[in-house]
């Protein structure tokens, strides 16, 4: 019983939970802890896939009724497998790691290179760099010694508030390591296999981290130079029709900095408090009471 | 003066210059054009560094060996700004960007159509 419960869980937050909950627009105000939702599902989903590998053998063998051998045997398949699916998670998690640190220390280092110092002497901010060209632009790489990149295409098309707005929100990104929760996601998409996967959780804790970097920025300089910035920089740059997604996640960022809501107090504990009781409920519930009999009966 | 401004100053040097320069000519450059007066040997280490790092060529020219860059200060740029822009989604959480990514030929098609305005 355990093991489909289990299992039926697993199914549910990898499969069901997704979809609708990266439609919702109810994290929008509650982003942080909306990130902190989507991890603890990421995590119980794995969890349960656990626990359906190890719980199942022993639910097997005391409904077959075997002996002792087969038990063994099905304990020691289960491990296997259980191994396999932990490896595969900190596999992927390593080549993301190790392919994001390759691709930040290049463009550390031509980012450097390219920098004209001379156009970013009033911006006072020493990790900033400033590329030659039109094409506005605006990105951070993070690390030890992380960079604030701007184009001179974007300093043209930006006032002084909006440049100010851009840097509080990459700073946002760059201060709460933002990159490491995105590198997460990412392996684990990357290490649930190709028919299985989604998107969603991906895009969603995506835009919900560009939100929370918002926010942070608009508590310093308000709200108006940050939603200026915004249209300004994509209007600039023609978005193909295929890009909808990210046209759909620019409006919703816009009417967020156009109606700023007071943060939900509520709101927050409620998703926070969902996202520990996923953590902890299953254990308590299915795994604990499990675990007393599955001791008597494997071999150990 | 910090290694990373020395790097930037030299390349700056090499990518104004164009042609092929010897230790000794960049050396000089410093000094005359930019006021900087550093040693022969912290120039010639910059130089190797930038070399190890793929920016600059070495050219062996006789028995001296000369140095340009690999790219135009405006192809390195360029390149850099397509890397920045580019990547699928799912391979790369190491920028953070702005506003978001492009797909490929939305991003060829922006480049060209700024680079003409401009
Ligand atoms: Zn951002």
């Amino acid at each position: 019983m355990t093991a489909l419960l289990l299992g039926a869980l697993g199914l549910t937050l990898s499969l069901i939970v997704p979809g609708p909950l990266a439609r919702a627009h109810w994290p929008d105000r509650a982003p942080a802890a909306a990130v902190l939702l989507w991890q603890a599902i990421t995590l119980a989903a794995v969890l349960s896939a656990l626990g359906v590998v190890l719980a199942a053998p022993e639910e097997l063998t005391r409904a077959l009724g075997s002996g002792k051998p087969v038990a063994a045997a099905a304990l020691i398949g289960a491990l296997a497998v259980a191994a396999v699916i932990v490896l595969r998670l900190l596999v992927s998690l390593w080549g993301v790691s190790r392919r994001s640190r390759a691709r930040r220390a290049r463009h550390r280092l031509l980012v450097d290179l390219l920098d004209r110092a001379e156009q970013r002497q009033e911006l006072d901010a020493g990790h900033v760099r400033v590329l030659q060209g039109n094409l506005p632009l605006a990105y951070c790489v993070p690390g030890r010694e992380a960079r604030v990149v701007l184009s001179d295409g974007a300093l043209r098309l930006l006032d002084r508030e909006q440049v100010d707005a851009v840097l509080a929100h990459e700073q946002t990104h760059l201060r709460h390591r933002h990159e490491v929760v995105m590198e997460s996601f990412t392996a684990f998409y990357r290490a649930v296999p190709a028919a299985l996967r989604s998107r969603a959780p991906l895009d969603a804790v995506h835009l919900l981290l560009e939100m929370v970097a918002d926010d942070a920025a608009s508590k310093r300089t308000g709200p108006a130079p940050l939603r200026g910035a915004l249209e300004r920089l994509t209007d600039a740059v023609p978005l193909a029709e295929e890009v909808m997604p990210e046209e759909d996640s620019r409006r919703r960022r816009t009417a967020r900095l156009a109606a700023p809501q007071r943060p939900s107090r509520m709101l927050t504990g409620a998703v926070v408090a969902a996202a520990v009781a996923l953590l902890v409920l299953p254990t308590v519930i299915l795994v604990v009471p499990w675990l007393g009999q599955a001791l008597a009966v494997w071999p150990l | 003066m910090a290694l990373g401004d020395l790097e930037r100053e030299i390349m700056t040097v090499l990518w104004e210059t164009y042609l092929p320069m010897t230790v000794r000519e960049v050396h000089q450059e410093l000094a005359r054009e930019r006021h900087r007066d550093l040693a022969y040997t912290t120039v010639m280490t910059v130089l190797d560094r930038l070399a190890k790092k793929g920016v600059v060529r070495q050219i062996k020219d006789g028995r001296a060996y000369k140095y340009a860059p690999m790219q135009s200060r405006a192809e390195m740029t360029a390149a850099l700004m397509m890397d920045a822009l580019s990547g699928t989604p799912d391979q790369d959480a190491a920028l953070a960007h702005f506003v978001g990514r492009l797909p490929p030929e939305a991003l060829r098609a922006a480049l060209e159509a700024i680079q003409r305005q401009g």
